[in-house]
C-alpha cells in the first residue's frame, strides 16, 4: 500500500507541480482501482502498470480540466507554483542540495508539454521500462522512445535557459 | 553513413541506452567530436539524465494514507462518545456467551447444593449479614473445638494405651539400691519409671486410666453441643 501509494503520489506531483492536486489525485486514483479492482485483468500487464495507466489517464483528465485555469494563471505568473518537497533526513548541504534540484527539476518539467512530460517522468523518474511505458500510454515503442528522447533533450535545454547546469 | 545534427538528436536515447549498433555508434561518436553543439547537448542530457535518476522519490505526506483508506474502505469509527465505553459488551452480548454463563451457573448451584454445609432450610432471616457474620464466626470456632477435641482424645487414648499396654521386653526395670517406699512417693520425684517402682503398679495405673477417662469424658460432656452431633 505504502509502496504504490508513493509511486502514484509522486507520479501526480511530478506532472502537476501541485502538493493538494497530487494528494487529490492520489486519492481519486486509488478510489477508482477500488471500484474498478474487480475488472483487473492480467493481460493490462502487472498491478503496478496497471495502477500508473489508472494514474496517467486521471491526469490527462485532470490536465485538460485545468487547462483554463492554467492559461489564465499564465499571464500573472508564467511559472507554476512549486510547494516544498518533503525530503528524507539527510545532512543539511545534501538536503538542501537535493531539494533544490528537484524544485528546479519540477520547474522545468512544468514546460514540457503533457506528452514529453509523462513520457520523461515515466522514464526517468519512476524508472519503467520501455514495454512499461507503452502498456501505460498506449503508444509504439516507437513513439515512446521519441518521447523520452525530445523530451529529455527540450527538458535540458529548458533547465539550461533556466540557468540550471546539471552535474 | 550519413550523420548529422539532426540523427544525433534523434538517436540520442539509444546512445545512451547502449542500444546503437557498433557501426552507428562509431558514427554518433564521431560527429560528436567534431561538432560542438552536439557534444554539449549529449552532455547536458546525460548529466540530467543520471541527476534525475539520482533523485529520490518524495516522501508522501503522512495523512494521505488514511484519507485514501477513508475514501475507500469508509472513515474509522470515532471512539470520542462514552457510549464507546461499553463496546466490550457486545462481546459479551450474545447467545453462545450467555449459553456458556448458564451452563457454569448452573454447574455451580449443582456443586453447591451437593456440597454445602447447610443442615437447615434456610430463611429470610438468616440472610441478614449480623447472622451471616455470627453463623460463619461460630462454625468457625466449632470447627477448631472440634479439632482441638480430636487431637486431644487422641492423645488421652494414646496415653491410655501406652500406660497400660505391656512393657517392652528390652526395657528392664530400673532397679534401685534400697528397698521401694510403700507409702506415697516423693513429690519431687517426677521419673515414671520411679513412679512405676514406688506405686502399686495396677493400683496406680488403674486410678490413673480412671482419672483420665473421667477427665476426657468431662471435657467432652463440658464443651458445646457440638460433640452431640458425633458418632
Amino acid at each position: 500500500m505504502r509502496r504504490h501509494t508513493r509511486r502514484v503520489y509522486n507520479l501526480c506531483y511530478r506532472f502537476t507541480g501541485n502538493g493538494a492536486a497530487a494528494e487529490d489525485l492520489s486519492q481519486e486514483v486509488f478510489l477508482r482501482v477500488y471500484k474498478t479492482l474487480g475488472s483487473y485483468q492480467p493481460v493490462y500487464g502487472a498491478f503496478p502498470t496497471w495502477l500508473t495507466s489508472v494514474t496517467r489517464n486521471l491526469l490527462i483528465d485532470h490536465y485538460r480540466r485545468t487547462r483554463r485555469d492554467r492559461i489564465t494563471d499564465s499571464i500573472d505568473d508564467a511559472m507554476p507554483q512549486i510547494e516544498e518537497t518533503h525530503s528524507p533526513v539527510r545532512s543539511p548541504d545534501k538536503v538542501l542540495q537535493a531539494a533544490e534540484l528537484s524544485e528546479q527539476l519540477q520547474r522545468g518539467l512544468a514546460r514540457l508539454s503533457p506528452e514529453l512530460r509523462e513520457a520523461v517522468i515515466l522514464r526517468d523518474l519512476q524508472e519503467l521500462d520501455y514495454s512499461e511505458i507503452r502498456t501505460v500510454l498506449q503508444v509504439p515503442e516507437g513513439t515512446v522512445k521519441s518521447r523520452i528522447n525530445r523530451g529529455r533533450i527540450e527538458l535540458a535545454r529548458v533547465l539550461q535557459e533556466m540557468g540550471v547546469r546539471p552535474a | 553513413m550519413n550523420w548529422n545534427c539532426a540523427t544525433t538528436e534523434e538517436r540520442l536515447t539509444d546512445y545512451l541506452d547502449g542500444a546503437l549498433a557498433p557501426e552507428e555508434a562509431a558514427a554518433f561518436s564521431a560527429h560528436k567530436a567534431g561538432c560542438a553543439a552536439c557534444a554539449r547537448m549529449v552532455a547536458e542530457v546525460s548529466a540530467l539524465v543520471s541527476q534525475m535518476r539520482r533523485i529520490e522519490p518524495l516522501e508522501v505526506p503522512v495523512h494521505l494514507p488514511v484519507r485514501i483508506l477513508d475514501a475507500t474502505l469508509g472513515p474509522r469509527k470515532q471512539a470520542a462518545d462514552w457510549r464507546s465505553w461499553f463496546d466490550w459488551l457486545g462481546v459479551i452480548w450474545q447467545p453462545r456467551f450467555g449459553m456458556g454463563a448458564a451452563t457454569v451457573a448452573a454447574s455451580f448451584a449443582v456443586l453447591f447444593h451437593a456440597f454445602a454445609p447447610v443442615e437447615k432450610k434456610v430463611t429470610l432471616a438468616d440472610l441478614n449479614p449480623i447472622a451471616v457474620v455470627r453463623t460463619a464466626n461460630r462454625q468457625a470456632h466449632l470447627t477448631y473445638a472440634r479439632g482441638v477435641k480430636f487431637v486431644n482424645d487422641l492423645r488421652v487414648v494414646y496415653e491410655i494405651e501406652s500406660r497400660l499396654g505391656p512393657q517392652p521386653a528390652g526395657i528392664a526395670p530400673v532397679s534401685e539400691p534400697e528397698a521401694p517406699q510403700p507409702s506415697h512417693p516423693s513429690p519431687s520425684s517426677n521419673d515414671p519409671h520411679q513412679k512405676s517402682q514406688a506405686v502399686p503398679h495396677t493400683n496406680r495405673w488403674e486410678a490413673s486410666a480412671d482419672g483420665l477417662l473421667a477427665f476426657a469424658e468431662a471435657d467432652r460432656w463440658s464443651d458445646d453441643n457440638t460433640m452431640r452431633s458425633r458418632p
